[in-house]
């Protein structure tokens, strides 16, 4: 029973990205390319040398972080939707300490990513808060802090810390940047990022507390019921989750982006919840998600050079494969598709017997 | 008088459970007919059978001396059949007018004729006195206005016949007067009225014929002027005394729980304590009877820490409880079984092993350095230990708690409220559902448990239960302590009057 859910829960994503590409393969030829053609050349864009998948790893990076933020707090049972406004003041933090305090290299990097999932972990507290004490709904509120977040660093790069005449801030001094993998272009941000996905990984699956939060995700009266102080949960769910996000700003910061400009991180929360639920919640798949998806975006630009295919197809295939997964998911909860699992089952089990 | 209705031999089966067996009721025209039963009698199916929801197994149903076929509450309505059902069907966010006109028939055409229809209505409510304001949206007004307006809409629809399913249990004691005004207005105008109730005195003072439901049959049916209340009663719970398989406790120990005066939301009748002081000693089980929904959801939560009490004192193990959470009650070896399993007691989603751990994790048996590592063997192996032990019959204990069945379900939350040896164990509804089996296994348990010197405060809308297997037995009613009887020898028509408030 357990394997014919845990088959099924895994079958449903890897189908739906092979019906995706089919409508993407059958756009291809519509334009008037070659489908295979397209498809090699979006993987030798991806993968196909060492520079492309450095390229490909680091443009991963911070979705990874965000996927790993909305993976949490669904796991809790709430909607932390402000993934992108939590990066955001991640990589402000980041950004002021690593510009204006005058220190550098490896104290400062230390400081600027506690600092950084600090405030990222303030920053959805802000919607925890107001969703235990004051019942608000916690979606719209850790949207609108994404407004906010984004404005504010708006104010930054545009007044506080402008660099001359250009609307972007000063770049993080070279000696607090974070280093490159050999000649990778991906950073030890991304090993960060691993690093912090197995820690979630663990904290969910071999911990009595991590253990308890799922319990409280899953049904929280029944969590109250049973002794768990389900409002503590859910604010350290918020904070937990809100630090990944903050974190992974601040590591994007230092390893990619050293600067604050017009839309930074626009997308990123939103990605990373799409990410987490074609994971299913869980922290390992969601980084191969994440890395399947910026393949799929960096690979783009090669197909589009090669071929002809614009981008946007990339961008179909990634909308589709969101679809399908969503879909997917929710087709294989209807009674009548269980029954038919359960029927096949007991069938596959009768047969052992028989032989 | 003209007989309106009647049911004849109605028998109504689902799978091997009969809920109705060979009933038969009839109703005048111009008079108020009481159903009364326990819950599970029979009530509720023989109404939806009446009003087209069910097609009963057997049996016939005649409307003035013809029969007729009711395959839909459609067809019953325009056979002029009006039900009022207990949680009333209004659209909130329209007007009273507009619920009104809902879903009537007669309407031809596109459009509405508001001002011909404004004053039909009016007409109507000034005829039998139900006062409603047309243009106000449901949620503005209040529950016993609801009421009239569902009265209303029935009597709209060209009703002759109005069942009215517990119409008095939302209401206000005023309110009730209000209902029972336009209840006699409308018999005087030739309308029947089928009416259920629990409440012995309003029973009484409405009627004019009582039919008694139990076990799904019916016992006789009485004129309300050659009756009495003990006599309802003692027809209603119907029993002898059968002797208890359970030997009965009379000097329990000392005090685990005690209560003083506790309030709870007291102004509500049905969802709330008002004053209610209670002991249970160590190695005795203390029966809660009552007709559900007179408080003793509250009662369970407020002993074991879910609810904090407005007023009064709670005493634990004879020291006071000073804050009210769940986990406060559970380190000190509180054990409850809520009343919805699947709801309040189980994780549905994750697995029987992991639902029969679900509070100890954090123990040293089952995690290391102070839950930073879970040891998975050893919570599979005591998973396995307590499948074996209370006979949890899955396929796997990986198999996730919501696919087992509700005797299985409640084996799991055995397993984990009564292997850690409580001092008070607090029994909601233990064997709703249950088959007779898993239901013997459960008392048996309890027993066990006190046998052990665990206080256990057992609450049941089951009366046999009750009588099975409590040392002492609370009558709860409106909130209050209607009184409280001996196990042994128990008076069941005093019991079964006080279950009915009087």
């Amino acid at each position: 029973m357990k394997h014919t859910n845990r088959i099924v829960n895994l079958l449903v994503p890897i189908v739906s990205v092979l019906l995706s590409f089919v409508i993407g393969c059958i756009i291809m030829a519509a334009l008037g390319a070659n489908p295979a053609t397209a498809l090699q050349s979006l993987w030798i864009g991806a993968f196909g040398t060492m520079r492309n998948v450095g390229t490909t790893l680091s443009r991963a990076t911070p979705l990874i972080f965000t996927a790993l933020c909305a993976c949490f707090a669904y796991r809790c049972g709430v909607f932390n939707l402000g993934g992108e406004g939590q990066f955001l003041m991640g990589a402000i933090v980041s950004c002021v300490i690593s510009t204006q305090l005058g220190i550098t290299g490896l104290p400062a990097i230390i400081l600027c990513l506690i600092a950084g999932a600090l405030a990222g972990g303030v920053w959805a507290l802000i919607a925890g808060v107001l969703r235990v004490f004051r019942g608000q709904n916690e979606m719209i509120i850790s949207i609108m802090l994404n407004y906010v977040a984004t404005l504010f660093m708006g104010v930054i790069y545009t007044s506080w810390l402008r660099d001359g005449s250009v609307p972007q801030t000063v770049a993080v001094p070279d000696e607090t940047q974070l280093s490159r993998l050999g000649d990778l272009r991906a950073t030890t941000a991304f090993i960060l990022a691993l690093v912090v996905g197995l820690l979630v990984y663990y904290f969910l699956f071999h911990t009595s507390k991590g253990f308890q939060l799922r319990a409280v995700g899953l049904n929280m009266t029944a969590a109250q019921f049973n002794g768990f102080a389900v409002k503590k949960f859910i604010l350290m769910s918020f904070i937990v989750s809100g630090a990944i996000a903050g974190l992974g700003g601040s590591a994007d910061l230092l390893g990619t982006q050293f600067r604050l400009i017009n839309g930074y991180g626009s997308g990123y929360g939103f990605d990373g919840v799409a990410m987490a639920l074609i994971a299913q919640l869980h922290p390992i798949a969601a980084i191969v998600v994440a890395i399947f998806f910026a393949a799929l975006r960096v690979g783009s630009t090669t197909m589009q050079a090669a071929t002809g295919v614009p981008t946007s197809v990339s961008d179909i295939i990634q909308a589709l494969v969101i679809v399908f997964t969503v879909a997917g998911l929710a087709m294989v909860k209807l009674p009548q598709f269980r029954a038919v699992i359960d029927r096949m089952a007991t069938k596959s089990v009768q047969k052992k017997e028989a032989v | 008088m003209e007989e309106l209705l009647r049911m004849e031999h109605i028998t109504k089966k689902f799978g091997d459970v009969y809920a109705n067996r060979n009933i038969n009721l009839d109703v005048r025209k111009g008079e108020v007919h009481t159903l009364l039963g326990e819950n599970g009698a029979g009530k509720s199916t023989l109404m939806n059978v009446l009003f087209g929801l069910y097609q009963p197994t057997e049996g016939t149903i005649y409307l003035h001396g013809k029969p007729v076929r009711i395959e839909s509450p459609a067809q019953a309505v325009k056979l002029g059949i009006g039900m009022v059902h207990q949680h009333f069907m209004l659209v909130e966010a329209m007007t009273v007018f507009e619920n009104i006109i809902l879903g009537d028939r007669n309407t031809k055409g596109i459009f509405i004729n508001h001002d011909a229809r404004k004053k039909e209505i009016l007409e109507l409510s000034e005829r039998y006195g139900l006062d409603v304001e047309l243009d106000k949206p449901i949620t503005d007004i209040a529950v016993g206005a609801q009421q009239r307006v569902e009265i209303l809409k029935a009597l709209y629809r060209g009703a002759d016949l109005l069942v009215l399913d517990e119409p008095s249990a939302a209401l206000t004691d005023q309110e009730v007067e209000g209902l029972f005004d336009i209840m006699h207005k409308l018999t005087s105008e030739g309308k029947s009225i089928i009416f259920i109730s629990h409440k012995m005195r309003e029973v009484l003072h409405i009627s004019d014929r009582i039919t008694i439901l139990r076990a799904g049959e019916t016992v006789c049916t009485l004129n309300r002027d050659e009756t009495t209340g003990e006599e309802l009663a003692n027809l209603m719970i119907g029993r002898e005394l059968t002797p208890s398989h359970y030997e009965k406790i009379e000097n329990p120990g000392e005090a685990v729980v005690a209560l003083e005066n506790v309030d709870y939301d007291k102004t509500s009748k049905h969802n709330g304590l008002n004053g209610v002081s209670l002991t249970v000693g160590r190695g005795e089980i203390v029966g809660i009877a009552g007709v559900d929904g007179n408080g003793q959801s509250q009662l369970a939560q407020v002993v074991t820490g879910v609810l904090t009490p407005d007023a009064g004192r709670v005493d634990l193990k004879g020291s006071h409880v000073a804050q009210f959470t769940p986990n406060g009650f559970i380190l000190e070896s509180v054990s409850h079984i809520p009343e919805d399993r699947n709801k309040m007691g189980l994780i549905g989603n994750m697995s029987v092993r992991d639902n029969i751990v679900l509070k100890s994790t954090d123990t040293p048996e089952f995690s290391a350095a102070h839950g930073l590592f879970l040891k998975k063997k050893a919570i599979r192996d005591y998973a396995l230990k307590m499948q074996e032990k209370y006979d949890i019959r899955c396929s796997s204990i990986d198999q996730e708690a919501r696919n087992l069945s509700g005797g299985n379900q409640q084996k799991i939350i055995l397993a984990r409220e009564l292997e850690g040896k409580p001092d008070l164990l607090v029994a909601v509804h233990p064997t709703r559902g249950l088959d007779i089996g898993a239901t013997r296994f459960v008392h048996d348990t309890m027993i066990e448990a006190r046998d052990r010197g665990c206080g256990v405060l057992l609450i049941s809308a089951d009366f046999d239960e009750i009588l099975e297997v409590s040392d002492r037995i609370v009558v709860m009613f409106e909130g209050q302590v209607m009184g409280v009887f001996s196990g042994k020898n128990p008076p069941i028509a005093d019991i079964s009057l006080a279950m009915a408030g009087k």
